[in-house]
């Protein structure tokens, strides 16, 4: 995967270390949080409400300041604010000026990045035309729909042409459409070597553009690293085939619930792991016996499963992991 | 440099987006143009442009009382009444939400993600607030600079110490005003508290005027019974035959004079006791009564004298004020006023306004939004 290569290849984006928030009355929100985004990857960070994500973010980029924390921003210690020259950052639930239309908000904001007026002046034409606002880009805020702020908050957030784009929901009020566009915008980033973190509640979006993800619970790192890897254990083959189980099934094929239910005196195979190979076997002496074969698919779990099985295992430590009990005892 | 010139624009921006802002811009221009109207003529005072006359001798073009009343009316009228008034409340009710808006959730964070100190934000957002009265008073003081100039040849560019004496003034209002917005993040908190704040303060200074309106007089008249008392110690020196009358009448003076300073003496010590409380906040009216010392400092005459008619010719050909006992004693309190010196009146409230800020500053710094 090609960016598995570049990542490999380059330093971390961000490399969170030990990082502790308490807020007054003794809420800690993060206990001890360490995370790597490799640079030029999409980065998804997923978790339940009051996880502790927001706080994490705001971390980074100094709206909250850290009880402990140690690892770097783009090379330099979380907290230095030089840094953020080179990050961009849309929030969730952001309130930009309305009295500004989106053309000087997206002029103010880099200007307060620090981006020098005629640069300004260069990009903001080409960022209305990428966020597809170039028509409203005169109309002040306030008569902005939801999803019209959002795509000029993303905006803001590259007119300093960032090494770090920092996205808190950015999908959040935009319509299928918008939402696609957006994915394609942060693809296109990608292309161009920004590591882009996001911070959604959109499982399925993340799992569409992101390379890497963590999932966080109760401000504590659940797991972090590529889809394909976390959902590795939980890779499998189901076959579906008429009538009873077979007596003879070797000891690697488990025996599911029938996705049809009872009634329909079907039977769930399964087979943990991705080789092909592996099945062919079991299908040629299910056929061999005149079985009626009526599926065979390979499954691995979605990153929605993964995040249920977090917050699961978060909330009963002891209990099963999801994609092996799934196999054993069925759905 | 380019953060500094973008949160000036922004806080530009955004006055320019408030109705108040621009409702007080207009009633500030009426009244220049209300100030503009007045006029003096070869025999008297001209108003509404003309449309109408009076007939006073004193108050012709070419005479200095009418540039002293011109003067007088702008400092009694436009700066006292408008802008230390009306437009000030006005103001701050235009000014309260900068902060709250500023500090509110989804708002602070697009900020604060700027490689920019949360101290500089800080002090930009607050001196960029200023930025109403600057413009409503620079308008006002212009304009009433012109008025002058091209009315009666009397170009008061001291005129223009409204900009800063008026701002100086608001600001000691607003820097209590962005400590309570910051703290509470509430807009509606934030006004009324620096309300009650003015209204103390406008209450000690009051109470101080009342009790030197007591005091003054006393103190003159302590100084008449000194006086008295000396004259009868001379007296009787020089007349030992008339020591009996004499020293009769020398005891009743000296047992007057002790009477008199007792009833003072609480007087003097709860003055003191409001001055010391007033010495460390900030003097508001002190502030503006400063424009007087510059817009007066060729003449003695005051506005009161003028509606009176309590001036005279001198005879060189000039005017000075004409006053009774009672009106001395209103001079004297207003020569006492402007005898306070600009470090307890401008110095210490600076301090006040520092001390607000720094505060305000500390809790804007540290606050996890």
């Amino acid at each position: 995967m090609v960016a598995t290569e570049r990542t490999t290849q380059t330093p971390f984006a961000i490399d969170l270390v030990d990082v502790h928030k308490t807020y007054r009355g003794r809420i800690r929100a993060l206990r001890g949080v360490s995370l790597q985004v490799h640079a030029g990857e999409i980065f998804g960070l997923l978790g339940p409400n009051g996880a502790g994500k927001s706080t994490l973010v705001k971390i980074m980029l100094t709206v909250i300041r850290a009880t402990r924390a140690g690892g770097t921003v783009l090379g330099r210690p979380v907290g230095d604010k030089p840094t953020l020259a080179r990050v961009g950052y849309l929030p969730e639930h952001h309130v930009m000026p309305r009295y500004l239309t989106g053309r000087q908000v997206i002029d103010h904001f880099g200007a307060l990045a620090g981006v020098p007026r005629s640069v300004r002046r260069q990009r903001i034409p080409g960022l209305l035309e990428l966020v597809t606002m170039k028509d409203w880009a005169d109309h002040r805020i306030g008569q902005y729909s939801k999803g019209m702020m959002q795509r000029i908050g993303l905006a803001q957030a590259l007119v300093n042409d960032p090494d770090l784009v920092v996205l808190d929901e950015p999908t959040d009020g935009v319509d299928p459409v918008g939402r696609r566009e957006i994915r394609s915008i942060l693809l296109h980033l990608r292309e161009r070597g920004h590591t882009v973190f996001l911070n959604s509640h959109l499982l399925s979006e993340l799992e569409m553009v992101c390379d890497r993800v963590a999932i966080m619970v109760q401000g504590r790192m659940h797991q972090q690293g590529r889809i394909e890897d976390l959902t590795r254990d939980s890779r499998r083959y189901e076959i579906v085939i008429d009538g009873d189980p077979p007596g003879w099934l070797p000891p690697d094929i488990h025996v599911g619930a029938s996705p049809a239910g009872e009634a329909s005196k079907q039977t769930l195979l399964v087979r943990l792991g991705d080789e092909a190979q592996a099945i062919q076997p079991l299908i040629d002496r299910l056929r061999g016996e005149g079985r009626t074969i009526r599926s065979v698919r390979p499954v691995r779990e979605s990153l929605e499963d993964l995040f249920m099985r977090a917050v699961e295992n978060e909330d009963h430590p002891g209990a099963v992991r999801g994609g092996r009990r799934r196999a054993e005892g069925g759905a | 440099m380019i953060q500094f010139t973008a949160m000036l624009r922004d806080a530009y921006r955004e006055l320019n987006s408030k109705k108040l802002f621009w409702i007080i811009m207009g009633l500030t221009i009426v009244s220049v143009v209300g100030f503009g109207s007045i006029g003096f003529g070869p025999k008297g005072m001209t108003f509404f442009f003309g449309l109408t006359s009076v007939e006073n001798e004193v108050l012709t073009r070419d005479s200095p009382v009418a540039r002293i009343l011109y003067r007088a009316i702008f400092k009694a009228f436009l700066v006292d009444l408008w802008l230390t008034w009306a437009a000030t409340i006005l103001a701050l009710i235009a000014t309260t939400t900068i902060f709250p808006d500023f500090i509110a959730r989804g708002a602070i964070d697009l900020v604060l993600a700027k490689p920019i100190s949360r101290l500089r934000l800080f002090l930009y957002k607050y001196f960029f607030g200023l930025l109403f009265m600057v413009l409503e008073v620079t308008v006002l003081s212009i304009g009433a600079v012109l008025t002058m100039g091209l009315r009666l040849d009397d170009w008061a560019w001291e005129v223009l110490l409204a900009i800063p004496v008026v701002t100086l003034f608001f600001s000691y209002l607003y820097a209590v005003n962005v400590f309570l917005g910051v703290v509470t993040r509430s807009a509606l908190a934030a006004l009324l508290g620096t309300i009650v704040f003015w209204a103390m303060l406008f209450a000690l200074a009051l109470t101080v005027g009342i009790i030197d309106m007591n005091r003054i007089p006393a103190e003159m008249g302590i100084e008449q019974a000194r006086q008295r008392v000396t004259a009868l110690e001379a007296r009787l020196t020089e007349n030992p035959e008339a020591e009996d009358r004499l020293a009769q009448l020398l005891e009743t003076s000296r047992e007057e004079l002790v009477a008199q300073e007792a009833a003072i003496a609480p007087l003097a010590r709860w003055r003191d006791r409001i001055q010391s409380i007033r010495s460390v906040l900030p003097k508001t009216s002190e502030t503006i009564e400063l424009l007087d010392r510059a817009l007066r400092r060729d003449s003695d005459i005051n506005f009161g004298d003028i509606m009176q008619g309590n001036v005279e010719p001198t005879a060189d050909g000039g005017f000075r004020a004409k006053r009774e006992a009672e009106s001395e004693a209103a001079a004297r309190m207003d020569a006492e006023q402007r005898a306070l010196s600009l470090w307890w009146i401008l110095g210490t409230s600076i301090l006040f306004e520092a001390g607000v800020i720094a505060a305000a500053a500390i809790v804007f710094i540290r606050r996890d939004y």
